[in-house]
C-alpha cells in the first residue's frame, strides 16, 4: 500500500553457521560432472569418448536437434563417464580433472563484431546458452528466438545467496561488453535488476536500451520471476528471457578474448557445516569436493539451490550458485494409529490466506486466488493471473511459508506442462 | 524438515490468539456463565469434528475455539443448551464442515450459527456488549492485524466507514460497540472474509454500511442482532467482490502490458 515496492517480501532465516573468512576462495573439485539444466531434457547427438582428454571450454558433447548446442569441459579434464538414458538421453558427464592441460579459445572474429548469427553461434558453442531462461515454461531458450525483453539478475535475495556484486567486482567492462551481446539477441528492453546504490552499467551499455531496476533486499525482490510478472510479464507471443549478472559477464569476457570463464561464485551455506565458504569454482562442480572440509559430522543431504528451492543433487546445477547442507534427520518411530488418523489426511489442508501469503508473493498478484488457482487446477485462470511469467522458484517462497512441503513448486510445473502442449503448439 | 509457519494450524493458532484480548475481558467481567456456555459450545464442536474425522477422514481444526468464542459472547441470552445445542450444530455443520472443514468453508460457521438462533428463537433477547468487552476488540483487532491474521482492509475499510458514520451522528455509541465487537469476532475471518485487498476494503466498508442502515431504518433491532445481520451479509458479497477486485486487477494489467 503505502511505499509497498521496496518493502514488499519476506526475509527467510535458516540456520547456517556465520561465515568467518570473508575472502573468496579459488576451488576447482577433482571431479565434475554436468547435467541437463534442471526440468529439461537433452538429447545428445554426439559426445566425447571416455578416456579422452579435454581442455578447459572445449565441447565435450552435443544436442541432436542442434550441432552448435554443446556442453564444454568445466576444467582441463580427462572423460571419465558418460552416462545416457534411453534414447540418447543425457544423465550425466562425469570429468576427472587433469590439471596442466590447456584452455580451448574460440574464433570471435565474427561475433564480436556484433554479427547476431555468430554471436549466437558462439554462444551455444561456448556452452554459454544454458545461462538463459525463457519463460513462459523456464526452458532453455530455441537458437533463433528473438526475446521481447531479457532481463538481467545483479541481484539475488534468495536465503544463502552470493552476492552478485560480488562476482562482477573487476570485471564491470566485461559486464558492459556482455550488455552489449544481449541487446543485438533482442529488440526489446535490458531490464538489469540492482540493489540500491550506483548503477552497475555504463549509461550507453546495451546500446542504450538498458532499464535499470532497483529492487529491495526481501524475497522474493531479487528474484526474475517476481520483476518479469511487475514490469513485462511474459506471454505465449512475447518471450522473456532472464539471465544471471554473472553470465553476461561471463559473455563479455568470451567475447574479449575467446575464453570460457573458468570459474563461477558459489556460496555454500546450511546448517550441517562448521563454517560457510563463499568459494569460485567450476561449472558443474562436485558438490562433496566443495563441502567435505566444512561439514559437521553425521548424515546430511546436498542441495544445489538455496533451501528454499534447491534440489538434491551430486553436482552443482546448471544455473546454480549456491550450495546448501541439510542435516538428514532418518524417519523417527512410527506414529500412534490415533496421530496417524489425526495426520494423515485424505487431502492437503486448505491454504487460509494472510499477510504472509501475500507477502511471499511479494503483493504482487492476488494470492489467495492465485493459490487456489494453482491447487485446483484451473489454469484458465492463473493464466490471467500471471502464471506464464512465473517458474518454480516463484512459488517456493509461498510453499515454503504456508509449509506445503513442495506442492505449489509441483503442481505450478504440471499446469505449465499441460498449458505448454495445449498452447505452445 | 525446514518449514513455514503458516500452515492451517498455526493460523487458527495466532487468530486465536488475537481474539484473547476480548475473551479473558468477557470471562472475567461475566464470570461462571461465560465459561460455560464456551465449554459447551467447544465441546459440541469438538463432537461435530470427530464425527466428521471419522466419516469423511477430514481433519479437525483449532479454529473452532475463535468460533465457539464468538457463539458465547454474541449467542441470545438465557436460550437454554438445547436451542443453542441446535444452533450451534446446524451452524458448525452446514456453515463449515459440510464444504470439507476450515479454509474450504464460504461463511464464518459462528454467523451462520447466530443467524440461525436468531431467526429461529426470535423471542430470546440479544445481550448487550459490556463496555469493556467491546473496547478489547481494539487490542484484538491490532493484535490480528500484526499477527497478519485479519485483514488490514477490512478493519479499516469498516473503521473508515464506521467513525464518518459516528461523526455525522448516524450511529449511537451502543450500536458502535457492538458493530466493533462482532467486526473483529466474525467479519474479520481470514476466511470468510475478502481476500483481495480492493475487495477487502469495500468488505469493510459494506459491513459497515449495513450497520448504519439496519441502525436507521431497522426498528426494534438489538445492537448485536443488527451487528450479525451486518456481518452475514457482508460475508455473503465476499467472494463477489473478491471476483469483482481481480476482474479490476486483470484489467489493469491488460491495459498496461497488453497481457497478463
Amino acid at each position: 500500500m503505502f511505499g509497498r515496492v521496496r518493502d514488499a517480501g519476506l526475509l527467510v532465516r535458516f540456520p547456517s553457521p556465520p561465515r568467518q573468512a570473508v575472502e573468496t576462495s579459488m576451488e576447482i573439485t577433482e571431479e565434475a560432472g554436468l547435467t541437463a539444466p534442471r526440468g529439461q531434457e537433452l538429447r545428445l547427438g554426439w559426445f566425447a569418448e571416455e578416456g579422452t582428454s579435454v581442455a578447459q571450454g572445449a565441447p565435450i558433447a552435443r544436442a541432436r536437434d542442434d550441432e552448435d548446442f554443446a556442453l564444454v569441459a568445466p576444467m582441463p579434464a580427462k572423460v571419465a563417464r558418460v552416462r545416457l538414458q534411453p534414447g540418447k538421453r543425457l544423465a550425466e558427464v562425469v570429468l576427472f580433472a587433469e590439471p596442466g592441460a590447456d584452455r580451448h579459445r574460440f574464433s570471435i572474429k565474427k561475433a564480436s563484431k556484433r554479427e547476431e548469427d555468430a554471436l549466437r553461434r558462439l554462444l551455444l558453442n561456448a556452452g554459454l546458452w544454458t545461462g538463459f531462461r525463457r519463460r513462459p515454461f523456464g526452458r532453455t531458450p530455441e537458437r533463433s528466438e528473438r526475446p521481447a525483453a531479457i532481463f538481467v539478475m545483479a541481484v539475488d535475495s534468495r536465503p544463502f545467496a552470493a552476492d552478485p556484486i560480488t562476482a562482477l567486482a573487476g570485471r564491470e567492462e566485461a559486464f558492459d561488453r556482455g550488455l552489449d551481446a544481449l541487446a543485438t539477441l533482442t529488440d526489446g528492453s535490458i531490464f538489469l535488476c540492482q540493489s540500491a546504490g550506483k548503477a552497475l552499467a555504463e549509461r550507453s551499455a546495451g546500446q542504450g536500451r538498458v532499464q535499470k531496476i532497483v529492487a529491495g533486499r526481501r524475497h522474493p525482490q531479487g528474484m526474475p520471476g517476481y520483476w518479469i510478472h511487475q514490469r513485462f510479464p511474459a506471454g505465449l507471443d512475447a518471450a522473456v528471457w532472464d539471465c544471471h549478472a554473472e553470465d553476461v559477464a561471463a559473455i563479455g569476457e568470451l567475447l574479449a578474448d575467446g575464453f570460457v570463464p573458468e570459474t563461477r561464485l558459489v556460496r555454500i551455506s546450511g546448517e550441517a557445516l562448521k563454517k560457510e565458504r563463499l568459494v569460485r569454482t567450476q561449472p558443474g562442480a562436485d558438490l562433496r569436493g566443495l563441502t567435505q572440509s566444512v561439514v559437521l559430522a553425521g548424515p546430511h543431504r546436498l542441495l544445489s539451490g538455496s533451501p528454499l528451492d534447491g534440489v538434491e543433487a551430486r553436482w552443482l546445477g546448471v544455473r546454480d550458485r549456491q550450495v546448501t547442507v541439510r542435516r538428514h534427520n532418518p524417519p523417527g518411530p512410527e506414529r500412534h494409529w490415533f496421530a496417524d488418523a489425526l495426520m494423515r489426511r485424505a487431502y492437503p489442508k486448505p491454504m487460509i490466506p494472510t499477510a504472509a501469503l501475500s507477502q511471499a508473493f511479494g503483493a504482487s498478484l492476488p494470492s489467495a486466488a492465485f493459490v487456489r488457482a494453482l491447487t485446483s487446477g484451473d489454469s484458465e485462470v492463473a493464466v490471467n493471473l500471471g502464471v506464464l511469467s512465473l517458474l518454480e522458484e516463484d512459488v517456493a517462497l509461498a510453499d515454503y511459508v504456508l509449509s506445503d512441503k513442495g506442492r505449489l513448486p509441483r503442481l505450478l510445473r504440471g499446469m505449465l506442462d499441460e498449458l505448454e502442449k495445449e498452447l505452445a503448439k | 524438515m525446514t518449514r513455514g509457519l503458516w500452515d492451517r494450524e498455526t493460523v487458527a493458532w495466532l487468530l486465536v490468539a488475537a481474539l484473547l484480548p476480548v475473551a479473558v475481558v468477557w470471562i472475567w467481567l461475566e464470570g461462571a456463565p461465560a465459561v460455560t456456555r464456551l465449554a459447551f459450545a467447544f465441546f459440541l464442536m469438538g463432537i461435530w469434528q470427530i464425527v466428521f474425522l471419522i466419516a469423511r477422514a477430514q481433519p479437525p481444526s483449532l479454529s473452532m475455539i475463535a468460533s465457539a468464542l464468538a457463539i458465547a459472547i454474541l449467542a441470545p441470552e438465557d436460550l437454554g443448551l438445547l436451542p443453542l445445542g441446535i444452533g450451534i450444530s446446524f451452524g458448525f455443520v452446514a456453515g463449515e464442515l459440510v464444504f470439507g472443514g476450515w479454509g474450504r468453508n464460504i461463511l464464518n460457521p459462528a454467523t451462520v450459527a447466530l443467524a440461525f438462533l436468531g431467526f429461529a428463537y426470535p423471542a430470546f433477547d440479544w445481550p448487550q456488549p459490556l463496555v469493556p468487552v467491546a473496547w478489547a476488540a481494539i487490542p484484538a483487532a491490532l493484535l490480528g492485524l500484526a499477527l497478519g491474521v485479519m485483514s488490514g482492509g477490512v478493519l479499516l475499510g469498516a473503521a473508515i466507514v464506521g467513525v464518518t458514520a459516528a461523526l455525522l451522528g448516524a450511529l449511537s455509541p451502543i450500536s458502535i460497540e457492538a458493530a466493533g465487537l462482532v467486526l473483529v469476532l466474525l467479519v474479520c475471518d481470514p476466511v470468510s472474509s475478502a481476500s483481495t485487498r480492493i475487495g477487502g476494503w469495500v468488505n469493510g466498508a459494506l459491513y459497515a454500511g449495513f450497520i448504519v442502515l439496519f441502525d436507521a431504518y431497522w426498528a426494534g433491532a438489538a445492537p448485536i442482532q443488527i451487528a450479525v445481520a451486518a456481518a452475514f451479509l457482508a460475508a455473503l458479497a465476499a467472494p463477489l467482490l473478491d471476483e469483482a477486485a481481480i476482474a479490476i486487477w486483470i484489467a489493469r494489467r491488460r491495459k498496461r502490458h497488453g497481457r497478463t
